[in-house]
């Protein structure tokens, strides 16, 4: 199955929530990215990781934040990154990779066999730009260890 | 006082030529003090920072810190982050702790300690190149805390970021010094981004074109967390501006 994923990091999505939240919770996708100077392609993959992290909800071109977002800028450092182990661990690439890494020998997977992986699901010539994002994105939320010397990820002990 | 800026100047001398780039810099930072100094490009404002922390040396005047010739500690944050490539996130923390601390165990914990109070548990063995432009700065920040400096020294650590990126560290950043168990006791911070330094600062220190002096030293009134979208806010931007045009 084809999907899209954001190509954005834990960081440009807290700064966009950030941002909106200073223009009162709700704020115009295009005078968002006008503020940052950026064209509007270019904070579209923040506001589509925003949303599929449910911080935001999007109609009409606005974008209003979430109470889970209220509650994430609300906390501190510690906090947010809890906050955000619970939203990543519920995005489905990221559950369907963790289930297939308990099924691995050790919990472990190779990199070229979770660029495989990931292949099958996302339509993209650039699958490694992915890996980096979809792999940091779990590393960020504590579910995930990459190992780059070995190329391979696996299981943080405590998931 | 924490640390006192005495009368300092600064001339770069070749066969040549001979350019003045401070001239007569006079200010003292307290405890608690969050200063951003701002000024036109080539003013003289990173050279300034360069000389308080040690890395230059004035050609005239003098940095006392707590009355003493003697440099406390204080850390730097970079523009580039000036991470070792080949170093993993927690060995580049742990090698500027070799010269403080003897023990692999206590440079091993005190890394840890900071790599989580900036949010980096889970790369503490990731490679440099492995992390985004904001995870590099965070690295940067829990290297520069690590030390537990009395001050702390920034040179434009936001503008390699992309803009969201920024917005979020500069979040995070006055999330730590907000924190009473963190360190620095006062920041002194180069920026050419006006709207940054009004939203970071309580004082903000204005450099004239080269040679840089004081043109003007403000007390930022604005309560926290501040709002850029506050027309309060923008009325203190405005007032920047103009004093630097």
């Amino acid at each position: 199955m084809d999907m899209v994923f954001p190509k954005a990091t834990i960081s440009e999505i807290i700064g966009l929530l950030e941002a909106v939240n200073d223009a009162g919770g709700i704020e115009d996708a295009a005078r968002l990215a006008a503020d940052f100077d950026l064209e509007l392609d270019e904070i579209l993959p923040s506001i589509d990781g925003a949303e599929l992290l449910g911080f935001v909800s999007v109609n009409n071109g606005n974008i209003e934040l979430t109470q889970d977002a209220r509650k994430l800028l609300d906390a501190g450092i510690r906090e947010r990154k809890k906050i955000m182990r619970d939203k990543v661990a519920g995005v489905h690439i990221i559950k369907e990779l963790k289930e297939k890494l308990m099924k691995s020998q050790e919990h472990r997977m190779s990199k070229s066999e979770t660029l495989r992986f990931l292949q099958k699901r996302i339509s993209t010539s650039d699958i490694e730009s992915y890996f980096r994002i979809i792999i940091n994105w779990a590393r960020h939320a504590g579910l995930l260890h990459y190992n780059s010397d070995h190329e391979e990820i696996c299981l943080m002990a405590d998931v | 006082m924490l640390v006192e800026i005495r009368n300092v100047s600064k001339t770069y001398e070749s066969e040549a030529t001979k350019i003045q780039v401070l001239d007569s810099i006079n200010f003292s930072v307290e405890d608690n003090d969050f200063v951003c100094i701002v000024g036109p490009s080539g003013c003289g404002k990173s050279t300034l920072l360069r000389i308080i922390v040690g890395l230059e040396k004035p050609t005239s005047g003098e940095v006392i810190f707590k009355g003493k010739n003697s440099n406390p500690k204080v850390a730097m944050v970079f523009q580039n982050f000036a991470l070792f490539p080949w170093l993993s996130v927690k060995e580049n923390i742990e090698l500027v702790l070799e010269s403080l601390h003897q023990q692999e165990k206590e440079r091993e914990a005190i890394a840890c300690k900071y790599i989580k109070a900036v949010g980096l548990d889970g790369f503490e063995r990731a490679y440099p190149g492995e992390l985004s432009g904001g995870m590099k700065q965070r690295v940067g920040f829990a290297r520069a805390l690590a030390v537990e400096p009395v001050l702390l020294c920034m040179d434009e650590p936001f503008s390699s970021l992309d803009a969201l990126t920024a917005q979020n560290l500069k979040d995070e950043l006055l999330l730590l010094w907000g924190d009473p168990n963190m360190p620095p006791d006062a920041v002194i911070m180069v920026t050419h981004n006006v709207e940054e330094a009004v939203y970071l600062a309580n004082r903000i220190i204005i450099l004239s074109q080269r040679p840089g002096k004081i043109i003007a030293d403000l007390r930022i009134e604005l309560e926290r967390p501040r709002n850029r979208k506050d027309p309060e806010f923008y009325r203190w931007v405005d007032k920047v501006y103009s004093l630097i045009v």
